[in-house]
């Protein structure tokens, strides 16, 4: 690790959504900056460090949760106009704090991201990108799948604006005019977009952070729009915030993840498709949600990070964070007296939570019983496909730390947690059909992952998805458990989306076709059932496809109100699908229609399909195996140099041809052997 | 706590693959330590940068240029050295493999004894013991423990009711002698004074390691993760993880623990907490305190199953590992913020909780209009524990006082439980009741502490309100009161005498038995007490006859029951010293052999027994 940053804590706030942090731009060269960041209670606050103490400029009144907060951009620069989105209203605020503008958009869900360039403010909410200019809607886009992430870039030789927008489970879009011009596929689920600082205004181009943890790149040239991943990141969080962080080693690009992980790579800026290189690490234990760069403390640049939790803090070179050469300006015990004074805030605090708690409990022995009745604890989940090996992963995401979840589902399933926690499996009771289980947290555990996966072997022939209820117990104050229930769905491999023009792929296609008086949401909430992931929101007309993890098999679904057009080329999954639709149908008494085409080849040529598969499968397995085994034998290079080596030819093959670190061989789930 | 960037103080490759658990650190010469261990099957390797080349059976390594190799017919299990030989100071090594002892002077090439273990090998460990004034070697096996001198005689041998897994010796009653401290694979921990057992420590599983500390202190680690330290035989503080503890060492004021997968902790002496961490790169094989770079002081030497060895220096509390980068005042302050703001935060939730109670203090309760979080603030929660006859266990009933129901209930207790270290209820949704039943059957006779965590709010919360209780579970809270007709058995009984008053028999009884009504004398001049219990375990029963004259009989079939009742009564009444007779029918031919003997002590440790 190269740099040496330590970490300054500057305030706490309200729960805060991704990208909520910004820095203001500097009024005069070597000032020093001030930052907004808006959070859950709808603060919007304005701050400075002076003499490493916060100082407010303006602060809001709570509101509705704040979702995305930006600065506008006229001509690639940067202003000091603030623009915050709650809900469906923008609202801009000058550095002052005072409100210049209040729009309520007519977009129906809340927007999740937005650009304002010049006179344009463009808006992401639920799956459409709307343009406004000098606030009249210009035009809208729907894309296929929610908007993650968007940026904007001047389309050359015209006054027009491009948008390059992430769009989940499909990858990159770029529009011009409400018109979709290139669109790219990105394999690892893309779901942050950072643009380099001083781009050409020509160049449209930007880094994408993704799911899986790679960052990449994607550019639009040649009316081609291609990307490039640069990092794989195996093993590390989700992307969930990126910035740009600039010292005296030049560009950095910094990455805040979803397992608490700030990075900073150095990224040369004349050419970006070089591979970043990793600068710096450091752990905060809970989902960062923005990082940011800027001289908020002092006149040196230092890295700023807001948690999901609310804590905002500053990474500082610790030469400049503790040495005395470069802090001139800032008397010594800067820190010494800030910390007294939060010691006496502290104090009062425990003082009036000690009376509160008093007051509790004395409710808690009087007679007349009033009410407990503490808000809801912020607890996020979210529940992912199956990969290769079956594992459907809950990530828990909580804001205060936890001690232990407890885990109850009416079948037994095989479950799995973090290094950080501690699994314990009860034994069940009586039935011994149902699962029970605890997972002990480590002190100060704020996020969490627990696997679970379908029994392997046990006969799946359950009509309905199966619940999973997760209690969460938190470590400290209020005593109280959240209940969250996690919803497995019946055909959780078909994790994988893919583009409909798998259709025309020579495969046998089997169809059911249902028909009734159902709706395009009923449709949609039968589906839930079914497949794992967010399903596409009910519009007129669906069309979406999705591919097995394991088996390769793909399933298209295609609907409207009613009628719903289902083929797949794995007979297994037209069964279940066939199941699902007569039983949610029955129980919500709708009549419906099933009526099947299967062809009479269907079978057999999947189950060629399959034998192929796992012959190769079995290919792979077996050469690293056996890769493997030479590796143990510690040979030299003799052996196995390319003109005169003594390994037999086939294993020299092996050896040469087999990577071990990128392919992977899915026999051992295919055989049901993993673990 | 994030992995810190401790340097090592040295560092070296073995360039051999290293089996974790059988290292140890040796000066064969007398001066120079040397690191030996078992690099496979049968092969021992010895690192030797101080002294030339070892000469005799061992081989210069080709991948090494200071390692020996070793090679023995059998294989290796566990090595051990110590100055074992009383006319020089250098240090012998001792290699136990399946069924023999093999004592080795490496520096002299010769043999000093080899000699077969019928009992099996497992750990071996050098140091002097009780009355005898050279070292000692201890070799523990699979049901024994016994003490070699230096020329393989047996000098004491004695049982263990285990697989022996960790040995060290340690002066524990600090009378200037050294005891025997044993851990074994049944999850106890013995210490064995004058080839007697003066301490049995129930622990909640194998014991894997243990560790000297200071003169009244010392460490020890679980196979299910947990690590502490006693103090004069009273835990002071454990803590549990997911990994396995390899080692324990007790560095510059700190436990070290090094996990197999090949983290390192630094922890404070009397809590427990972390101060330092480094995780190697690859999982662990040893660590060990030893002298490596001849500085004078001891240095952690931690061993990576790849064969790396790093060196860390002694923990110094101001400044860390690091004496070069001192802290400078600010930076303290600096973390002292980020601590202050942890606290700030936690309170400031506290405290929305408690302004947010305040608000709804007008709603109702009414179902319809209740919030999905509610519960009326007078809810308790009773707890009663009492035996079940019929289902042959306790039965643990959790109980509100209003129509909130318990909706879950989580039960954590260690050794208690077939599956891992809790047990939890989730009634069907038609059978959510305000109260709760949980059926508890301790497999031991050792007292527990149940902790309950219950979870109390409406069928269809969304939010519960957590209640905590812990209750303690008497040592023989598995048998009750047996029935009025109950007919006891006469064949076997244990015998003994005391000179003690009946209440406080009466008082002993009822602390460490669950009875449905507590025992009650009929008067003060009452002067003997009889007693007929039911085991819910196995259905049998248990007559205990405190006679006016001082006998004591209690008549049972369960030889181990006998030992751990006189044993709870003897430390109740303060006994050290106690003659007891067994009379058994159906054990008199066992009584013929060795055997009887083991069976003695196993269940009567600290207290000296006769045979009849």
């Amino acid at each position: 690790m190269d740099y040496d940053l330590t970490r300054i804590d500057y305030i706490i706030t309200g729960i805060t959504y991704p990208d909520t942090l910004k820095v203001l731009p500097a009024t005069t060269p070597k000032s020093q900056q001030k930052f907004v960041v808006g959070d859950k209670n709808g603060v919007l606050q304005c701050l400075g460090i002076k003499d490493e103490e916060p100082v407010v400029q303006f602060k809001t009144l709570p509101g509705k949760p704040i979702t995305s907060v930006q600065l506008s951009c006229v001509s690639g620069v940067q202003t000091d106009k603030i623009f915050v989105a709650t809900g469906n209203e923008v609202k801009g605020y000058t550095r002052k704090g005072k409100v210049f503008l209040t729009i309520e958009t007519s977009v129906s869900e809340t927007i999740t991201s937005m650009c304002v360039v010049g006179g344009d403010l463009i808006l992401c909410s639920g799956r459409t990108v709307t343009c406004y200019r000098d606030l009249r809607e210009m035009n809208s886009y729907v894309c296929e799948d929610r908007v993650l992430d968007m940026a904007v870039f001047a389309a050359p030789n015209s006054t027009r604006i491009r948008l390059l927008a992430l769009v989940a489970n499909k990858g990159a879009v770029l529009l011009e005019n409400g018109r979709l011009i290139a669109h790219a596929t990105i394999s690892s689920g893309p779901s942050r977009l950072a643009v380099p600082p001083t781009h050409h205004s020509n160049d449209t181009h930007a880094f994408y952070g993704a799911v899986d943890g790679c960052i990449g790149l994607i550019v639009y040239q040649d009316s081609m729009l291609t990307t490039i991943c640069l990092m794989e990141c195996r093993g590390l969080g989700a992307v969930v915030c990126m910035g740009w962080f600039f010292s005296v080693g030049g560009a950095h690009l910094a990455i805040g993840r979803h397992d608490g992980s700030i990075q900073l790579y150095l990224v040369d800026l004349e050419n970006i498709t070089e591979k970043p290189r990793l600068k710096f690490t450091y752990f905060c234990g809970e989902p960062v949600t923005s990082v940011t760069g800027g001289s908020i403390g002092s006149e040196d640049n230092e890295l700023l990070a807001s948690t999901f939790s609310g804590r905002i803090f500053a990474l500082r070179s610790r030469r400049h964070a503790s040495g005395s050469l470069a802090m001139a300006n800032i008397p010594q015990e800067a820190f010494a007296s800030r910390r007294s004074k939060l010691e006496t805030e502290v104090a009062r605090l425990e003082k009036q939570t000690a009376n509160e708690r008093e007051k509790y409990q004395r409710s808690t022995r009087s007679l007349n019983a009033g009410l407990s009745a503490p808000p809801l604890l912020d607890i996020q989940c979210e529940l992912t496909g199956a990969k290769e090996d079956g594992w459907q992963e809950a990530r828990i995401t909580s804001a205060v730390p936890l001690d232990m979840l407890f885990v109850y589902c009416g079948r037994k399933l095989d479950m799995k947690t973090d290094s950080a926690a501690v699994l314990s499996i009860c034994s069940s009771q009586g039935t011994n059909q149902d699962l029970l289980a605890t997972v002990r947290c480590q002190a100060g555990t704020r996020r969490l992952w627990v696997r679970m996966r379908y029994k392997v072997g046990i006969n799946m022939r359950i009509s309905e998805s199966v619940s999973v209820l997760i209690y969460v117990l938190p470590a400290g104050a209020p005593r109280v458990a959240r209940l969250l229930v996690v919803r497995m769905p019946l055909l959780p491999y078909y994790s994988q989306h893919e583009n409909q023009s798998v259709e025309n792929e020579l495969r046998s296609w089997a169809e059911v076709l249902v028909t009734g008086s159902f709706s395009v949401a009923e449709m949609t909430s039968w589906l839930t059932e079914v497949l794992p992931g967010e399903l596409p929101r009910p519009s007129n007309n669906i069309v979406f496809a999705r591919s097995h993890t394991l088996l390769k098999t793909i399933l298209l679904c295609q609907y409207r109100r009613g009628n719903a057009v289902f083929k797949t080329d794995n007979i297994s999954t037209l069964a279940v699908i066939r199941d699902i639709m007569s039983n949610c149908s029955v129980t919500k008494s709708i009549r419906v229609e099933i009526t099947y085409d299967i062809p009479s080849d269907c079978c057999l040529k999947s189950f060629i399909r399959l034998q192929e598969y796992f012959e190769e499968e079995y290919k792979k397995h077996n050469s690293l195996f056996i890769k493997k085994a030479i590796r143990s034998l510690d040979l030299d290079d003799k052996a196995v140099n390319d003109e005169e080596h003594t390994l037999c030819e086939d294993y020299w093959h092996i050896w040469n041809a087999v990577d071990e670190d990128n392919t992977k061989s899915n026999f051992e789930e295919l055989v049901g052997k993993s673990s | 706590m994030q992995v810190s960037t401790v340097q090592p103080v040295f560092k070296l490759e073995l360039n051999h693959k290293v089996t974790p658990g059988i290292v140890t650190i040796a000066k064969f010469d007398g001066t120079h330590p040397c690191l030996t261990a078992s690099a496979g099957y049968d092969k021992i390797i010895i690192h030797h940068p101080h002294i030339g080349v070892v000469s005799g059976r061992a081989q210069r390594s080709e991948a090494h240029g200071e390692v020996s190799e070793l090679s023995l017919s059998q294989a290796v299990i566990a090595l051990a050295a110590g100055p074992l030989r009383p006319d020089c100071n250098r240090d012998m090594l001792l290699i136990g493999s399946p069924s023999q002892i093999l004592a080795y002077d490496v520096h002299d090439n010769t043999d000093l004894f080899f000699k077969d273990a019928p009992d099996g090998v497992n750990v071996i460990t050098v140091g002097t013991f009780g009355k005898h004034s050279e070292p000692l070697a201890f070799v523990g096996g699979n049901s024994s423990v016994q003490g070699l001198s230096w020329q393989g005689t047996e000098l004491f041998w004695n049982v263990v009711s285990g697989k022996v897994c960790a040995m060290i010796t340690f002066d524990f009653d600090k009378d200037g002698e050294n005891e025997l401290l044993v851990g074994s694979d049944d999850s106890y921990i013995r210490v064995l004074k004058n080839n007697q057992y003066i301490l049995e420590i129930a622990e909640t599983g194998p014991i894997v390691c243990l560790s000297p500390v200071t003169e009244v202190r010392f460490s020890y680690g679980l196979a299910n993760g947990t690590i502490g330290i006693y103090e004069e035989g009273i835990r002071l503080w454990r803590v549990k993880s997911k990994q396995n503890a390899l080692a324990l060492q007790w560095s510059g004021e700190t436990l070290v623990c090094c996990w197999c997968n090949g983290r390192v902790d630094w922890r404070d002496g009397t809590t427990g907490r972390v101060l330092r961490r480094v995780q190697m790169r690859t999982g662990a094989a040893a660590m060990l305190l030893a002298d490596y770079r001849s500085m004078g002081v001891p240095d952690i030497v931690c061993v990576s199953d790849k064969g790396e060895v790093l060196g860390y220096a002694p923990y110094q509390e101001n400044n860390g590992f690091n004496a070069a980068s001192k802290k400078l005042p600010s930076e303290e302050d600096r973390l002292a913020i980020t601590e202050l703001f942890n606290k700030k935060q936690a309170l400031m939730i506290e405290l929305q909780h408690y302004e947010a109670n305040a608000a709804s203090g007008s709603v109702s309760l009414d179902a319809l209009e209740r919030p999905a979080t509610a519960m009326p603030t007078n809810t308790r929660l009773q707890v009663a524990v009492n035996a079940s006859i019929q289902n042959r266990c306790l039965d643990l009933t959790i109980s509100t006082n209003n129509e909130t129901i318990v909706r879950t209930a989580l039960v954590l207790a260690e050794g208690i439980f077939e599956t891992g270290e809790t047990l939890a209820r989730h009634p069907a949704p038609s059978q959510l009741r305000s109260i709760l039943q949980i059926p508890l059957k301790p497999p031991r006779d050792v007292p527990v502490d149940v902790h309950i965590k219950a979870l109390v709010g409406y069928p269809d919360s969304e939010q519960f309100h957590i209640f905590e209780l812990t209750k303690q579970l008497p040592r023989f809270s598995m048998y009750t009161t047996a029935p009025q007709n109950a007919r006891v058995s006469k064949d076997s009984y244990v015998t003994f005498r005391i000179t003690e008053r009946v209440q406080r028999i009466c008082i002993w009884i009822n602390q460490n038995f669950l009875l449905d009504q507590e025992l009650e004398l009929a008067s003060e001049e009452t002067k003997d007490l009889q007693i007929t219990l039911y085991c819910l375990r196995d259905q049998s029963l248990l007559h205990m006859n405190f006679g006016a004259d001082g006998q004591v009989k209690f008549y049972t079939s369960d030889i181990r029951l006998a030992g751990d009742l006189i044993q709870s009564l003897a430390v109740y009444l303060n006994l050290t010293d106690l003659q007891v007779t067994f009379i058994s029918y159906n054990l008199s031919i066992i009584f013929c052999n060795n055997l009887a003997m083991r069976l003695i002590k196993k269940v009567t440790p600290p207290l000296n027994m006769m045979c009849s």
